[in-house]
């Protein structure tokens, strides 16, 4: 074991094993652009569906179980499905990972709607606000610390199953844990491993901040 | 694309044969999982200092692709059923330590102090009070950790074993839709009962929820 | 945990030290050695297959039909065995049958040797036996070849072979810096692979895609042109179906890659032995690829064409 961590250190700081098309640069922002793109298109179609299950208290059933069948989904047979029918292309990778990201986004958005305090809602409506009011000037500042939850969880997700996309020939980090699968390289995956934890948790990092940011504006 | 249903009447019994393999590793990795998050979270949610390291550990692991854990356990466990279980038990750790620490934390702190009062044993206020009274948010997780490993099994296939998953490399390796749309099929239908199975453990094990609804 | 084989260089040293003549001396004196006649069987090995034969294979569909073959012929000789398909490369295949995990691996001659040592120089079946036999770890031994062989081949598409004037590997060499490969990821780390093509042939790639062994990644980055050359295997129908250009080796970096099993010495009997080599012997190349084609193209099961094999010659179990 000490061996093997002796060795990572040596793989990640070698300056060849930073540089080309197979360096870690480039492996790396691969990664971060199928994560984020796959994240961005979940957030377009799941929070309207979130947001309108919540302000409009119809679909819960529909939420609460969407989440459990996304989390039942196996990524792996999805992506060879989607291959399969539409050939080779990053569409599979992008389906699967949206399809993972989709429900936490969902259901969260949706549990923060309703956490809101209904007398909240009822004093605005006394105040005249119309119902797209309510919901962008009220329910939707309220819920936004649960949204942003979910939309944590899904990018840590992605995150780390992006490492798929490598099993249908296109790059990213996952690259490094076929390859060294492939190769019995152990070094390469736990390589592989750590830059993509390291890439999931700096995002968060960076989503927590922001949601502080957000906070302090709101309440302050 | 067309499914090919001669070949699933065909291939009935192997198809059984991987759907007990695949839910045989799921179920196994969620007990060891469960017997090693309980004392675990009872010292996370006693013993301040340790619950963040605990969960902040459980909260990265999370993070590391299912592959690659599967890969990092080949020198110690080879390719074998161990290594897809102990894989497998890494990430329920993560739903099941949250969960319990979660569910220890819901339990009044005030029913606690009575039952200490009342000069009952540590241990016994924790099995006969504290365990039950959580249990409803500990099984939330044991639900969320067994769906998850039902949909996780398949990624074992990488190191030849992975139950159901097994049909996404061979439908994969011969352009053969029919085999990766059962293996989907059938983990969803696994995922599914094996969801609704737990929602009636919870029933039973909870009669006092029960009188009060 | 190494990137290299284990206890490659220390054997290739040894191999380097004896002369040919030294070898069945060697062969003599350890125990559990395959006979050197390359067709010879027999012989008391000091294993023994009465507990049943785990038989392991790569993740390709020839790998699992040879190690359902394997099976059909070992169950007709009354040894109990289990198939555990696709699981992997050599790379993980080999260390999983000294742990214990498998007992018995469809291998190939030539790939086989230059995985365990990348400097072999054998290139004649019975060298390449012998070659093996000084290369293999402890407790692992490869019994005699059989007739059926299956080779790497480095091809492209005619219209990339008109556009580079592409014949022979050592064109590709002209081209330096301008084509992208594509093969299995393990080939990237291979002598029959990146390797070799730059050491033998001096052949610079501007990039080494990872793809999959002659499956549908590496033939459909082929067609789609998303890469230049590809590392496909000699049984693929797809080569002569899809007309393309099998690249000439005048300098013989790809060996013969006759299909020879590779047994842990545990397992080896004399029962194993001769039902192995009587398949061996029956089994043609013409045989592997259309057994192969009814796989992956009528979507046949392995095990199913494997006993259609074995009970049209004479080998399945009555």
């Amino acid at each position: 074991m000490y061996e093997l961590f002796a060795d990572l250190g040596t793989w990640l700081t070698g300056a060849e094993q930073w540089q080309g098309p197979d360096g870690i640069a480039h492996r790396l922002t691969e990664h971060l652009q199928y994560s984020l793109l796959a994240t961005l298109i979940a957030t377009v179609i799941a929070l309207p569906i979130g947001l309108l299950i919540g302000h409009t208290g119809r679909g819960a059933f529909l939420a609460i179980n969407l989440s459990s069948f996304g989390r039942a989904l196996p990524t792996v047979g999805l992506v060879v499905l989607v291959f399969l029918a539409s050939g080779l292309s990053m569409t599979p990778v992008y389906v699967a990972l949206v399809a993972l990201a989709v429900p936490s986004i969902v259901t969260n958005t949706y549990a923060g709607m309703t956490a809101v305090d209904p007398e909240v809602k009822d004093a605005a409506r006394g105040q005249g606000m119309r119902g797209h009011q309510i919901l962008w000037q009220v329910e939707l500042p309220l819920a936004l610390p649960l949204i942003m939850t979910g939309l944590r969880l899904a990018l840590i997700q992605v995150v780390a199953t992006a490492t798929v996309a490598a099993y249908v020939s296109f790059g990213g980090l996952g690259r490094y844990v076929f390859d060294g699968l492939a190769q019995r390289d152990l070094v390469q995956v736990l390589g592989g491993a750590v830059l993509v934890a390291v890439v999931a948790v700096v995002l968060d990092l960076a989503l927590s901040g922001l949601q502080r940011i957000l906070f302090r504006h709101r309440t302050a | 694309m067309t499914i090919d249903w001669s070949w699933i009447s065909d291939h009935a019994s192997d198809l059984a044969t991987l759907t007990v393999s695949h839910l045989q590793a799921a179920l196994t990795a969620v007990l060891l999982g469960l017997l090693i998050s309980l004392p675990l979270a009872v010292l996370a949610h006693r013993v301040r200092p340790l619950r963040g390291f605990l969960l902040g550990l459980s909260n990265i692991l999370f993070t590391i692709p299912s592959i690659a854990v599967f890969v990092l356990l080949l020198p110690v466990s080879g390719l074998t059923r161990t290594t897809t279980v102990i894989g497998l038990t890494v990430y329920t750790l993560v739903v099941l330590l949250r969960n319990t620490v979660e569910g220890l934390d819901s339990v009044p702190a005030r029913t606690r102090e009575a039952a200490k009062a009342m000069g009952t044993r540590p241990l016994r206020v924790l099995l006969t009070i504290e365990l039950p009274l959580a249990l409803p948010v500990i099984m939330a997780g044991v639900r969320i950790a067994t769906v998850m490993s039902i949909s996780l099994v398949s990624v074992a296939t990488y190191i030849g074993d992975g139950g159901l998953g097994q049909l996404f490399t061979d439908g994969f390796q011969r352009n053969f839709p029919t085999p990766v749309i059962v293996g989907i099929a059938l983990t969803l239908l696994l995922a599914l009962v094996a969801d609704a199975l737990l929602v009636a453990v919870q029933y039973a094990l909870t009669p006092w929820k029960r009188k009060r609804a | 945990m190494t990137r290299t084989p284990r206890s490659t260089t220390r054997r290739s040293l040894l191999g380097g030290l004896l002369a040919a003549a030294a070898v069945p001396a060697l062969a003599a004196c350890s125990s559990g050695i395959t006979s050197l006649d390359g067709q010879g069987g027999g012989g008391t090995g000091g294993g023994s297959s009465a507990g049943g034969i785990t038989i392991g294979t790569a993740n390709f569909t020839e790998n699992q039909v040879l190690g359902y073959l394997y099976a059909e012929a070992l169950q007709a000789a009354g040894v109990k065995t289990k198939v555990r398909a696709n699981l992997g490369t050599r790379e993980i295949l080999i260390p999983a049958l000294e742990g214990g995990d498998i007992d018995l691996l469809p291998e190939y001659q030539g790939a086989l040797l230059h995985y365990l040592d990348p400097k072999a120089k054998a290139t004649e079946e019975g060298e390449m036996q012998n070659a093996l036999a000084i290369a293999l770890p402890k407790g692992l031994q490869i019994l005699p070849y059989g007739m059926a062989e299956d080779s790497d081949a480095f091809v492209v598409t005619p219209g990339t072979a008109r556009k580079y004037g592409l014949t022979s590997l050592a064109d590709l060499a002209k081209q330096n810096g301008k084509l992208v490969i594509g093969a299995a990821p393990e080939v990237k780390k291979r002598t029959v692979g990146a390797v070799g093509l730059k050491d033998v042939y001096g052949v610079e790639f501007k990039e080494f895609k990872s793809l999959d062994s002659s499956g549908p990644l590496v033939k459909g980055a082929l067609k789609k042109g998303d890469v230049d050359v590809a590392n496909l295997f000699t049984t693929d129908t797809d080569i002569i179906a899809e007309g393309w250009v099998v690249l000439t080796d005048p300098k013989n970096l790809i060996p013969g890659q006759h299909v020879v099993p590779l047994i842990a010495d545990r397992a080896a009997d004399s029962t194993v032995r001769r039902a192995l080599a009587r398949l061996g012997a029956a089994l043609t190349t013409k045989d592997l690829t259309e057994l192969n084609r009814l796989v992956d193209k009528d979507k046949k099961d392995p095990e199913d064409v494997a006993h259609g094999w074995a009970a049209a010659h004479g080998l399945a179990e009555k």
